[in-house]
């Protein structure tokens, strides 16, 4: 692709940075920070854009994962449901990223009933939290990762690489 | 602190139905259903200084003034939540003019708040603490069209015009060698606000949760709730098992107090360079409920930073244990380990509804005078998720 995607979204970066902000007043701060804050997306999603296909599967794999696992814990319905909702999640088109967000939607529906246990609140079993802890850590590492240019996280400095964790 | 299912039972006979989701004040469930209700009237555009004057000039009107003259409109910077601006209003019986903040709600914001309580607050509270004073109040946006709050114009910096650079919201500011100065005051307004006598104040736009019940958490958790459930994206299992064990675990609140829920680094303002407070900001979250939640909020990873030799710093102030021991001393309250760690939680978890849920809802409907500012603040949302695993294992 000419001109490929890298080359543009730097050609956006240094427009921002180069020509509108200059051009804005230091009295226009709000216009200045949001300037900033295109300039700080455009550079995050040079990081990520080629890789946003892989990082939907796996969070989606990961949440087959987390279903798989709690189907062999919970009671029924709620077992049953999961394994239906994994079945119709693993057969997602994996070639797109539409598709793959909504799988993990529909997915994610059946795990939260099941995790609150339908109407009746059933209790939930303690190796059911256990492996919802073990999901809930490596999902937040991986999107914590996934995130970690944007310099907010207080421990980005121990995170991963994008590619060491896809 | 995670309850077994034999204490479970044995959970307080206080007559508080922890799954029941209405369960909360009357006020704040108006607000959570208005921003349902009104969701699909956006998208929301960020106003312009013509359209504030026209605003102004008519809700000026409304109040009887005359020959009323609104300048130098400009519009200020920072926040996630209200679009806020300066000017000048003249008027007849006042020809000098008095310069004001015109603080009003985008349609959809990350937090869904209301403007009378904000002022209640600030009526209540001006007596104890420097807080901007009210000038004018549009409860639901009857004349303005959106709701608002004026405030009188307090100067003051956030962070010191000296410091390295700051973040959105105020996060990442460092106050250095301020902090000597300040960190009493962010203690003492603390202790202020907690120990403040709300009995001879107009808080009509509140409720008190029962003193001696679990009340207090329950109302958090299903307002909090409510505003993820209703603006929901995409499930996040994390958040969901927190709802729950934040209902399985709601501690018991014996003394509800003014809690202002959102005192952290940039939302104080003091004059440099003496270091005085001039403001204490951003009373939109407050409620009546206990006092870990404020210490909590304070105390949390984002809002703070390490000092050179790694130890953490609540609010880029002061060290964990020193701002605990402190407020103890200041406040004549006893900090329960196991509260303040409930309330930890809790306030991970509402950070999460913020930025997973209302701000993405919010940037997705377009709803917002900055919705790039909510989709970058959103991004941090996982910080959360990882401190909720963390935080509910150790419980």
């Amino acid at each position: 692709m000419l001109p490929n995607i890298d080359v543009r979204i730097a050609n956006m970066i240094k427009a921002i940075e180069q020509v509108v902000l200059p051009a804005l007043p230091k009295s226009e701060r709000l216009a200045r920070d949001q300037a900033m804050l295109v300039a700080g997306h455009l550079r995050m999603i040079t990081g990520q854009w080629k890789n946003a296909l892989r990082f939907e599967q796996v969070t989606l794999d990961a949440l087959i994962g987390l279903a798989d696992k709690l189907s062999g814990i919970v009671a029924e319905p709620f077992a049953g449901e999961l394994a239906k909702a994994a079945e119709c999640a693993r057969a997602a088109d994996r070639g797109n990223i539409d598709g793959l967000e909504a799988a993990y939607t529909a997915l994610g529906h059946v795990i939260d009933n099941a995790i609150l246990g339908g109407p009746d609140h059933v209790p939930l079993p303690q190796a059911a939290v256990d492996a919802l802890f073990d999901y809930g850590s490596r999902n937040a590492q991986l999107e914590r990762t996934w995130f970690k240019a944007i310099g907010f996280d207080p421990d980005r400095a121990e995170l991963p690489e994008i590619a060491d964790v896809l | 602190m995670t309850m077994t299912q034999t204490e479970l039972r044995a959970a307080p006979a206080d007559g508080v139905d922890i799954w029941n989701r209405d369960d909360m004040e009357p006020r704040v469930r108006e607000i959570l259903d208005r921003t349902v209700r009104d969701r699909a009237t956006g998208p929301y555009s960020a106003k312009t200084d013509a359209e504030i004057v026209a605003m102004l000039q008519r809700f000026y009107a409304a109040q009887g003034l005359s020959e009323i003259a609104i300048s130098d409109v400009q519009r200020m910077a920072g926040g996630a939540s209200k679009e806020q601006f300066a000017y000048l209003l003249r008027h007849s019986g006042d020809a000098a003019g008095e310069r004001l903040v015109l603080r009003m709600d985008p349609l959809e914001a990350i937090a869904q708040t209301c403007r009378g309580r904000e002022a209640q607050l600030h009526d209540a509270l001006g007596s104890v603490l420097p807080v901007a004073p009210v000038r004018g109040l549009d409860v639901n946006g009857v004349v303005l069209g959106q709701p608002a709050i004026i405030l009188g114009f307090v100067d003051g910096v956030t962070e010191p015009t000296d410091s390295k650079g700051h973040g959105v919201s105020g996060m990442g500011s460092n106050y250095g060698d301020w902090a000597d100065k300040l960190a009493p005051q962010f203690i003492g307004a603390l202790a202020t606000i907690h120990g403040f006598d709300r009995s001879n104040s107009d808080l009509s736009y509140f409720a008190e949760p029962t003193p001696g019940t679990r009340q207090a958490a329950i109302w958090q958790v299903n307002a909090w709730s409510k505003l993820w459930w209703d603006g929901l994206i995409q499930p996040v299992p994390v958040i969901t098992y927190a709802e729950r064990w934040l209902r399985e675990n709601a501690p018991v609140c014996e003394n509800p107090v003014i809690c202002h829920c959102d005192l952290r680094i940039g939302n104080f303002m003091f004059e440099e360079p003496s270091g005085k407070f001039t403001a204490v900001l951003d009373w939109e979250l407050a409620h009546i409920g206990d006092f870990h939640e404020d210490l909590a909020w304070a105390c949390q990873r984002l809002f703070g930073m390490l000092d050179e030799n790694g130890e953490f710093l609540v609010s880029g102030l002061i060290s964990r244990p020193e701002f605990l021991r402190r407020y103890e001393e200041a406040s004549g309250n006893r900090v329960d380990p196991d509260r303040l760690r409930y309330y930890e939680v809790l306030n991970a978890y509402k950070c999460a509804v913020m930025d997973l849920g209302q701000a993405i809802r919010a940037a997705t409907e377009s709803n917002n005078h900055q919705d790039l500012v909510l989709t970058w603040l959103a991004s941090a949302g996982a910080v959360f998720l990882a401190q909720m695993v963390q935080l509910i294992r150790e419980a």
